[in-house]
């Protein structure tokens, strides 16, 4: 299997916060990689970084061969990339089906027709193709977020970055959202997830990168890191939430 | 009683023809604001240091300079016979609403979610793209009350171009009055026509508001 991302000795600061200080990590394709780790350790950075949300001052970022910092077309270039955030973001001005649609028509991707087939597909998979002509202000969260991860996909990516994705849901809303990140894990989709739910992680992760004060910590299988975590501070860490 | 409506009859059609000017100067004078105020804004908001401080500095002068001064100096200091004189009050007027535009469009863009522009372009859309589809859709929705306040200002300063002798409808009501001296009749019937057109306007803004409420459930 092909690396797909590939991450050396990243560096991000915000002013004079030192945020990431070396991060190294690599995805191979069809993997699905669990960021976790306290608050402020960096992990939703690590993340925007890699579809250059966030501009680094350190290090490598190879994504599908190429260094983004080099990369010509970064519009098209972030294409290949879906991005699913903590509070959603779709679009509430435009419908359900408009959401998905817009940027596949603006960027022609894909016809108009094509485009709306390939949404309903995608509604209809992460079940809410009845909800197609309602605005988003209408949807439940646990139903937005459904729609901004089937929104991501209408772009086809080959890499899907989740930045907490049920850290705003209610508690019953949660699972509702992982079934369908389980799913898209099962299908093959290479997936780098920001999480704080270690179960999530424990069943669908591949590998799990315990991040702390800018730095990966740890990096494991689950069942090794959750069952012999080998520093101090990841113990802590999962004692804390486990 | 009676010659109060004879005037009225009498004079009514005068009115309404400079009140025909009135509007083409406030829409034509409000629509050069606001493609002067987009450009001001997207420089504001914009990374490059100089355009920044362009806009900024252009923002604060008009800003600074009342609109009468600024109709007398540009009319009969720089433009004086070179374009005709209705073509004047508008980019007058153009000019006056710019600045006051800008700001509600950066007012209104920064009231959108960071988040919005976020999800825009991670998704492959360019800047321009996400500002044209995603942002300034929801940022208009917020600046529809200013800007109707702004046009309803605009409307109302096209009565201080009478400066400048265009034929407005507050020129329409001197000219008369300098043929006939009744001022408090011919000032009163410009007032209620004022007063009308601004009521309706205001009703049509709260009715477009509510037409474009998508966040209601």
């Amino acid at each position: 299997m092909g690396k797909i991302v590939e991450v050396t000795h990243l560096k991000k600061n915000f002013g004079d916060l030192e945020v990431l200080k070396d991060i190294s990590f690599d995805v191979a394709d069809g993997e699905v990689i669990c960021l976790i780790g306290p608050s402020g350790s960096g992990k939703s950075t690590t993340l925007r970084c890699l579809n250059r949300l966030e501009d680094k001052q350190g290090g490598t970022i190879r994504i599908l061969g190429e260094e983004i910092d080099a990369v010509k077309n970064l519009n098209a270039f972030r294409q290949n990339i879906g991005m699913v955030f903590q509070h959603f973001n779709l679009f509430p001005h435009l419908t359900v089906l408009e959401n998905m649609t817009v940027a596949p028509v603006m960027l022609k991707t894909a016809s108009k027709e094509e485009a709306v087939k390939r949404a309903e597909m995608y509604l209809e998979r992460v079940g809410l193709l009845e909800k197609k002509n309602v605005y988003p202000v209408t949807l439940s969260g646990g139903q937005k977020q459904r729609v901004a991860i089937a929104r991501a996909l209408c772009m086809q990516p080959k890499i899907m970055l989740f930045d907490e994705p049920t850290s705003a849901l209610d508690p019953e809303m949660v699972g509702e959202v992982l079934d369908v990140m389980k799913q898209l894990a099962k299908e093959g989709m290479t997936m780098i997830v920001v999480t704080h739910e270690m179960g999530f992680a424990r069943d669908v992760a591949d590998r799990i990168l315990f991040m702390d004060d800018g730095y990966i910590v740890e990096e494991a299988p689950p069942e090794e890191l959750f069952q012999h975590p080998k520093t101090e501070r990841c113990r802590n860490f999962l004692e804390s939430v486990l | 009683m009676a010659e109060y409506f004879g005037l009225f009859v009498k004079y009514i059609p005068l009115l309404l023809l400079g009140l025909k000017n009135t509007i083409i100067i406030a829409i034509g004078g409000v629509a050069l604001g606001t493609l002067l105020g987009i450009v001001l804004c997207l420089m504001s908001l914009s990374k490059g240091a100089v355009l920044r401080r362009a806009a900024n500095v252009y923002i604060t002068i008009i800003r600074g300079i009342p609109l009468m001064i600024l109709a007398l100096f540009l009319y009969f200091g720089i433009i004086k016979n070179s374009m005709p004189v209705l073509a004047a009050a508008i980019l007058i007027l153009g000019l006056n609403c710019s600045a006051f535009i800008a700001e509600i469009f950066r007012g209104g863009i920064q009231a959108v979610d960071p988040g919005q522009m976020e999800a825009a372009r991670s998704l492959g859309m360019s800047y321009f793209q996400a500002m044209r589809k995603i942002i300034l859709p929801q940022a208009f929705k917020i600046m529809i009350p200013s800007l109707m306040n702004q046009f309803i200002a605009a409307l109302k300063d096209t009565s201080i171009l009478s400066a400048i002798s265009v034929t407005e409808l507050t020129m329409s009501a001197k000219t008369i009055i300098a043929r006939n001296y009744k001022a408090f009749e011919i000032y009163s019937f410009a007032l209620i026509i004022y007063v009308v057109l601004i009521t309706a306007l205001t009703f049509v803004s709260k009715r477009i508001e509510q037409k474009l409420s998508y966040d209601r459930r």
